[in-house]
C-alpha cells in the first residue's frame, strides 16, 4: 500500500517540531513497517500552469502552434499535437530542461528541450497530457486545469501538493488492521503515535451502533443476503440528471496516481478514491443492465455462495468457473459479480449508463481469501476485504460517493440490509496489568489519554478501566490487545531492556553429538554439505528407492523437489557428480540431517516419525583401489570415537537407505543387534546413472542408535607393550583368519595390516599387527 | 542373458507386427497403433531393467570383512587441511551455544509437520489469510514442511510446562530447517534455517524480551549494539514486534543503518491456553529469526544459494 504524506497531513496536523524524517521513523517504530519511501519532491520541478493565449492550426498536420502565457511578460511558442488544445484554457507546461514526470523512475529519464518542428516552428517545452504527468494512461489530449484553482505562472506541484513523499507500507504487518487501509484510519494512528487527539472525520459522525444501524427498506429495490458471508449490504441507486464530463485535472486524479491506481472515469474514480479514503471498497453496477439480466421489474439484489458449475464473465472479459466458496452478487438469482473481487461484464457501466447502483458491502474474509487464491485476483479492493472490513460505515461511504457524483447523478433510492452486528467490545484492564506485561511504569492518566486519542472510550472500573473499543477496531478482543496498543503508541523503544534470572540449561544430546561429529570429521579431512530435504522422482528411481516410500509434495516448485527424501546418500551422489565435474580430485562429503521415509510410520503425535541420519560419500577421480575400505575406515573411526562396538554383517537388500549399495561390496552395521546402517560401494547401475568415477563408496548411519549406545569413556593403558607382526597364508576371509589369530593371542589387541596375493596364487598373505 | 535374448526377440516381433498397420482399415489403425506402442514401451522398459541388472551382475566380490584390498595400501583418512564444517551449521552452533550460556534448553525443529502445529496451535484462525503469508509446501496427506520454527512452540510449551509448576521458567531455543514455496535468487532460498526462542514465567515482561535479544546479539557480534523495534503482526504473539539492531561496525555498518533481525512478541494467551498453561498466571514471549542472513552478513557472502549447493570450492573455504 502506498501512502501520500501530503494527503495524510490533510487529516492530521503534524507539529512543526516533527520533521518528515522523524515522522517516518515514528510510523516505522510505532505503527507499521515502512518498506521504502518514494521521494517525489522534485518530480514536478519546472512544470507550470500556463494559459494558452493563441492557437493556430499548422496546415496539413494535426499540430497546433500555440502561444502560451507562463505569467511572465512574453508569450512562449509551443507546438502541440493534442486535439483538445484551445485558446483560453489553462494547461500544464513542461519547461525546457525539465524531466517528463512519467519517466523520472526510468533508466533514462526523458528531458524536454527546445525543438524545431517541421524544420521551421520553434517549440519550447511541451503541453502535457495526463499520461506524461504520470496521472494514469490517458493520452487523448492535454490536461486542463480549473481556473478557480490556479493562475498562469504557478507551479503545478503547488496547486496539487505534488512535492510529496510516498510511503510504501508492508501490508503484512497490517493484516489485522482493516481500518488502517484507508487514509482516515491511518491518520488516526499517526495522531495517536504523536500523542495527539484525532479529530473525528465527517464520515464518522454517527455516534453509536444503534443510531446508525437502522435498516432502510425500499420497495423500489430488494436485497437478500446470507448473514454468514455478508454482514451488511448497502445499495444506493443514482439517476443521471446531467452530463458528467471529466474536464479538469483533479485532486482525486493525483491521489489515485500517488496511491498506485489510475484515473479511469468519474464514477470508477469516485469509488476508488473513497476506498483509499475509508478502506471501504465500492462497486458500481449499470442499473438498467442489472435489471435486464435478472428479468424482474426492479433490482433483485442477492448475495449468496456460487453453485458448482456456474460461470461468470468478469470486467476483464475473462470467463471464470466459480468455486463453491466464491460469493456472488446476483440479479434475481443470476450471478452478475464476483463479490469483493471483480464486477461482471454484463452489468458494467459505460458511456451510455443512465442509472447506477452503488454497492457498499462487507463480505466474509475467509471466502474472499479462497476466491483470491482460486482466481488469482489481487486488486486493491480484495486486499482490503481480506483484512475483514467492519460493517459500520457502508452506508456513509456509499452516500459520500453519491455526493462526489452530484454533478451528473442524483440519489433516487437507498437500501440497507444487514444481519448480525456484535455489540461494543468492552475490556476490563488495570494500569498494573499493562505495566507488568510491558515492563514499564506508565501513569494511569497517560494510558487513558493514549487510548482515547485513537478513539477508545475509557470508564472507571473497580478493577481499573473499562475500555470500549471503537467500532472500526475489529482486532481488539482481549486484554493483550489493549496492552499492545499502549506499548505501541507510546513506543516500544521506551521500554527498558532487562535480563531475567533463571535456571541453567540442559544439554541437548543429539545436538552435542552432531557438534562432536562435525569436529571429528574436520579432523578426518571430510567436508560437511547441506542438501535439500526434497528430491526428484528421478533421483529416487536412479538409486532404486520406492517412490511410494516418500511423502509427495503437491505444490512443489519443480519436479526436482517433489518428494521428501528417505535418506541422505542419494542427495550426496548428485553432489558427487557436480564436484567431480568441477573438478575436485578427491573428497569425502557428509551431511547430518533429518529424514522421513514413509515406512517409519507415524509417531505418537500422529506426525511422521523422523530419523537423524548421517550420510557419507568418498570419491576420487583417478584411484583404482577399492573404495569400500576407505568408507569402512571412516565409519569405524566414528564408532571408535564414541566407544561403540559394532558388527559388520552381510548385506541384505531390505531398507530404503541400502537401495543404492552393491550387496557384494557392502555390509550392514549392527550395534547390540540393532540396525545402525550400511557401508559399502554402490551398484554399477547407480554409478552409471550418476556418471561417477569408479572409486566411490559411502555409508549411511542412524545417529539415534549412536546416541543410544555411545560413551565418551577412554580406556587408556600407558604401560609399555610388546608388539609383533604376523603374516598368515590362507584362502580364508580376513574375519575367519582373525578368529584364528585371536585364539592364538588371547587378550591382545590385533590390528589389520596389508593383504598380499601373488599372481596366479589362490592363497593370500594376511598380515596382522599384534599388541600384547 | 537368456532373458535378455528373449526380450530382444520379443521386441523384434513387435516391430514386425507394427509394420502390418498399413494393411488395416483406417478406422482400426489408431487402436492398433496404441496397443503396439504400449507393448513396445513395456518391452523397452524391461530391456532397460535387464541391462541394469546385467551391469550389477558383473561386479567382482571382495572380502568385506577385511580392512584393505588385496595388494592395496591400507586406506588413510584425508588430511585435516581438506576438512570443513558447513558455515550455516557452525554459526547455528554458535547461536545455540550463546543461548545455552544464557540458560536456554535446545530442541531441534522438525522438517515435516502438520497443520495443527504449524498453524492451529499458534492461534491462526482456520482459513485465515495470515496463513497465506507463509507460502507453505504441502504433501498429499496435508502435512507441511514447516515454514517457521514456531511449529515447535506448542510442543516445547507442553514439554516444559512442568518447569512452571516447580517455580522455574520455560526457556528454550529451537534451531531448525524451514521451507517456503518461493522462487530462489541471490537472497531467497526455499530451504533455510531459523532459530526460535520461547520464554515463559510468572513475572516475565516485554522489557525482559528486549533485554535477552539485545544480550544475544551483543554476544554474537561481540560488541555493544543499538536496538530498535517496530510493530508487527503475528497471530501467535500479542503485542507483536519486529526487532532490529544497528548494523555492527565490524560489518561496515553506519549510524542509523538498522537491520531487521527477527520477529518477536508476547505469546498470545490462546497459545498458552492450548498448551495447558494458565495465561492469568504465567506470561511468555517468543521470537524467531533467520540464520542464513546472519551468516551471510558475518562472512560477507552474497548468494544464499551457495549454502545448499554442495560445491566444494565454496565449502572448503570454511575449514
Amino acid at each position: 500500500m502506498k501512502i501520500s504524506l501530503n494527503w495524510l497531513k490533510k487529516y492530521v496536523e503534524i507539529p512543526e517540531t516533527v520533521s518528515d524524517e522523524e515522522l517516518i521513523r515514528l510510523i516505522g517504530a510505532r505503527l507499521v513497517e515502512v518498506e521504502g519511501v518514494i521521494d517525489e519532491t522534485h518530480k514536478y520541478d519546472n512544470i507550470y500552469v500556463v494559459r494558452v493565449e493563441k492557437c493556430e492550426k499548422i496546415p496539413e498536420t494535426h499540430l497546433t502552434l500555440c502561444q502560451i502565457n507562463d505569467g511572465s511578460d512574453e508569450l512562449i511558442q509551443v507546438v502541440c499535437g493534442a486535439p483538445n488544445v484551445r485558446e483560453g484554457m489553462l494547461a500544464a507546461w513542461i519547461k525546457p530542461g525539465a524531466i517528463v514526470p512519467a519517466s523520472v523512475h526510468e533508466d533514462a529519464p526523458f528531458k524536454i528541450g527546445k525543438r524545431k518542428m517541421l524544420n521551421k516552428y520553434d517549440s519550447n517545452g511541451m503541453l502535457a497530457g495526463a499520461d506524461e504527468l504520470d496521472f494514469g494512461d490517458d493520452h487523448s489530449g492535454i490536461v486542463e486545469i480549473d481556473p478557480e484553482m490556479a493562475q498562469p505562472g504557478v507551479l503545478l506541484a503547488d496547486v496539487f501538493g505534488l512535492k510529496d513523499l510516498i510511503l510504501e507500507i508492508e501490508n503484512k504487518s497490517l493484516t489485522h488492521r482493516p481500518d488502517c487501509f484507508g487514509i482516515i484510519g491511518f491518520a488516526r494512528e499517526v495522531a495517536g503515535i504523536l500523542g495527539l487527539k484525532f479529530e473525528k472525520h465527517t464520515l464518522e459522525r454517527r455516534p453509536n451502533l444503534e443510531g446508525f444501524l437502522k435498516k432502510t427498506f425500499n420497495s423500489a429495490i430488494s436485497i437478500t443476503i446470507d448473514a454468514d458471508i455478508c454482514q451488511r449490504y448497502t445499495a444506493v441507486v443514482l439517476e443521471k440528471h446531467g452530463e458528467m464530463k471529466k474536464k479538469y485535472l483533479s485532486w482525486v486524479d493525483t491521489i489515485l496516481s500517488k496511491s498506485g491506481m489510475k484515473p479511469i472515469s468519474p464514477i470508477v474514480d469516485a469509488t476508488n478514491y473513497l476506498m483509499l479514503l475509508t478502506g471501504q471498497p465500492l462497486h458500481a453496477f449499470d442499473y438498467d443492465k442489472f435489471v435486464k439480466v435478472g428479468g424482474a421489474e426492479k433490482p433483485e439484489i442477492g448475495v449468496r455462495l456460487a453453485k458448482k458449475g456456474e460461470r461468470l464473465v468478469l470486467l476483464d472479459e475473462k470467463e471464470v468457473e466459480l468455486i463453491e466458496s466464491d460469493i456472488v452478487i446476483t440479479s434475481n438469482n443470476k450471478p452478475v459479480a464476483l463479490a469483493g473481487a471483480m464486477g461482471g461484464q454484463s452489468t458494467m457501466i459505460d458511456e451510455g449508463t443512465k442509472s447506477i447502483i452503488i454497492e457498499s458491502a462487507t463480505f466474509s474474509l475467509y471466502n474472499l481469501r479462497k476466491t483470491q487464491m482460486a482466481h488469482g485476483i489481487f486488486s486493491e479492493a480484495i486486499t482490503r476485504f481480506t483484512k475483514g472490513q467492519p460493517p459500520y460505515q457502508t452506508r456513509e461511504v456509499a452516500e459520500e460517493c453519491a455526493k462526489m457524483l452530484k454533478d451528473g447523478f442524483k440519489i433516487v433510492t437507498v437500501a440497507d440490509e444487514f444481519k448480525k452486528v456484535g455489540g461494543d467490545v468492552e475490556i476490563i484492564i488495570s494500569a498494573e496489568e499493562i505495566n507488568t506485561l510491558l515492563g514499564t511504569n506508565y501513569e494511569k492518566e497517560l494510558i487513558k489519554k493514549t487510548l482515547e486519542n485513537v478513539g477508545f472510550k475509557l470508564e472507571k472500573d473497580s478493577n481499573g478501566f473499562k475500555v470500549i473499543a471503537p467500532r472500526w477496531r475489529t482486532d481488539i478482543k482481549i486484554k493483550e490487545d489493549i496492552i499492545e496498543e499502549v506499548g505501541r503508541l507510546l513506543g516500544y523503544d521506551n521500554i527498558e531492556p532487562t535480563l531475567p534470572l533463571h535456571a541453567t540449561a540442559e544439554k541437548n544430546l543429539t545436538w552435542e553429538l552432531k557438534t562432536n561429529l562435525r569436529n571429528l570429521m574436520i579432523r578426518l579431512g571430510a567436508n560437511e554439505v547441506l542438501t535439500y530435504s526434497f528430491v526428484s522422482e528421478k533421483l529416487l528411481e536412479k538409486v532404486g528407492q520406492d517412490v511410494k516410500n516418500s511423502y509427495k509434495i503437491v505444490n512443489s516448485i519443480s519436479p526436482e523437489l517433489q518428494f521428501v527424501r528417505q535418506s541422505i546418500v542419494p542427495s550426496l551422489l548428485e553432489k558427487t557428480y557436480m564436484n567431480e565435474k568441477i573438478p575436485v580430485e578427491k573428497f569425502a562429503i557428509y551431511e547430518m540431517n533429518k529424514v522421513y521415509p514413509r515406512d517409519l510410520g507415524l509417531n505418537d503425535e500422529d506426525v511422521p516419525a523422523e530419523k537423524m541420519s548421517l550420510g557419507f560419500i568418498v570419491a576420487e577421480r583417478k584411484n583404482t583401489e577399492t573404495a569400500y575400505y576407505k568408507a569402512k575406515k571412516y565409519v569405524a573411526k566414528i564408532l571408535e570415537e564414541f566407544n561403540i562396538v559394532a558388527e559388520f554383517l552381510p548385506f541384505k537388500k531390505g531398507r530404503a537407505e541400502g537401495k543404492p549399495f552393491e550387496s557384494k561390496r557392502s555390509v550392514e552395521i549392527f550395534v547390540n543387534g540393532e540396525y545402525l546402517g550400511v557401508v559399502g560401494e554402490f551398484k554399477n547401475s547407480v554409478k552409471n546413472e550418476f556418471k561417477l568415477a569408479p572409486y566411490l563408496a559411502g555409508f549411511e548411519i542412524d545417529l539415534g542408535i549412536i546416541l543410544k549406545y555411545m560413551s565418551r569413556e577412554k580406556r587408556i593403558d600407558c604401560t609399555k607393550k610388546e608388539t609383533e607382526d604376523l603374516t598368515i597364508t590362507t584362502d580364508k576371509s580376513y574375519a575367519d583368519t582373525l578368529k584364528e589369530v585371536e585364539k592364538k593371542y588371547p587378550g591382545a589387541k590385533i590390528e589389520p595390516s596389508t593383504i598380499y596375493q601373488a599372481k596366479d596364487q589362490k592363497t593370500k598373505n594376511i598380515s596382522f599387527h599384534i599388541i600384547k | 542373458m537368456v532373458e535378455m535374448d528373449e526380450l530382444k526377440k520379443e521386441l523384434k516381433k513387435i516391430n514386425t507386427e507394427a509394420g502390418k498397420i498399413r494393411d488395416l482399415p483406417v478406422a482400426e489403425r489408431a487402436e492398433f497403433g496404441r496397443k503396439i506402442n504400449e507393448r513396445r514401451t513395456e518391452i523397452l522398459k524391461k530391456i532397460a531393467e535387464a541391462e541394469k541388472a546385467l551391469l550389477d551382475v558383473e561386479v567382482e566380490e571382495i572380502d568385506v570383512t577385511a580392512w584393505s584390498g588385496v595388494n592395496e595400501k591400507m586406506p588413510e583418512f584425508y588430511p585435516t587441511e581438506m576438512g570443513s564444517a558447513h558455515p550455516l551449521m557452525t554459526e547455528l552452533d554458535r547461536v545455540v551455544s550463546i543461548y545455552q550460556m544464557m540458560g536456554f534448553n535446545v530442541v531441534e525443529s522438525r522438517q515435516l509437520d502438520d497443520e495443527y502445529h504449524m498453524f492451529d496451535s499458534l492461534n491462526f484462525a482456520k482459513e485465515h489469510p495470515a496463513r497465506d503469508g507463509y507460502d507453505t509446501f504441502r504433501t498429499e496427506e496435508g502435512l507441511i514442511p514447516p515454514a517457521h520454527t514456531s511449529t515447535m512452540q506448542h510442543r516445547v510449551l507442553k514439554q516444559y510446562k512442568k518447569n512452571l509448576d516447580e517455580g522455574k521458567a520455560i526457556a528454550v531455543v529451537v534451531p531448525g530447517r524451514v521451507f517456503r514455496n518461493e522462487d530462489t535468487d541471490a537472497t531467497h532460498e526455499h530451504t533455510f534455517y531459523q532459530c526460535e526462542g520461547v520464554y515463559v514465567s510468572s513475572d516475565c515482561n516485554m522489557g525482559q524480551m528486549l533485554g535477552i535479544l539485545r544480550e544475544f546479539f551483543e554476544k554474537y557480534y561481540e560488541q555493544k549494539l543499538n536496538i530498535r523495534t517496530q510493530p508487527g503482526y503475528f497471530p501467535f504473539t500479542e503485542p507483536s514486534l519486529e526487532f532490529m539492531i544497528e548494523k555492527p561496525k565490524s560489518l561496515g555498518g553506519k549510524r542509523g543503518d538498522f537491520l531487521e533481525m527477527l520477529g518477536c512478541g508476547m505469546i498470545h494467551p490462546n497459545v498458552l491456553k492450548m498448551a495447558g498453561i494458565d495465561p492469568e498466571k504465567d506470561h511468555g514471549f517468543a521470537w524467531g529469526g533467520g540464520i542464513d542472513r546472519l551468516v551471510m552478513l558475518r562472512y560477507g557472502l552474497n548468494d544464499v544459494r551457495d549454502f545448499e549447493s554442495g560445491n566444494l570450492n565454496f565449502l572448503r573455504a570454511f575449514n
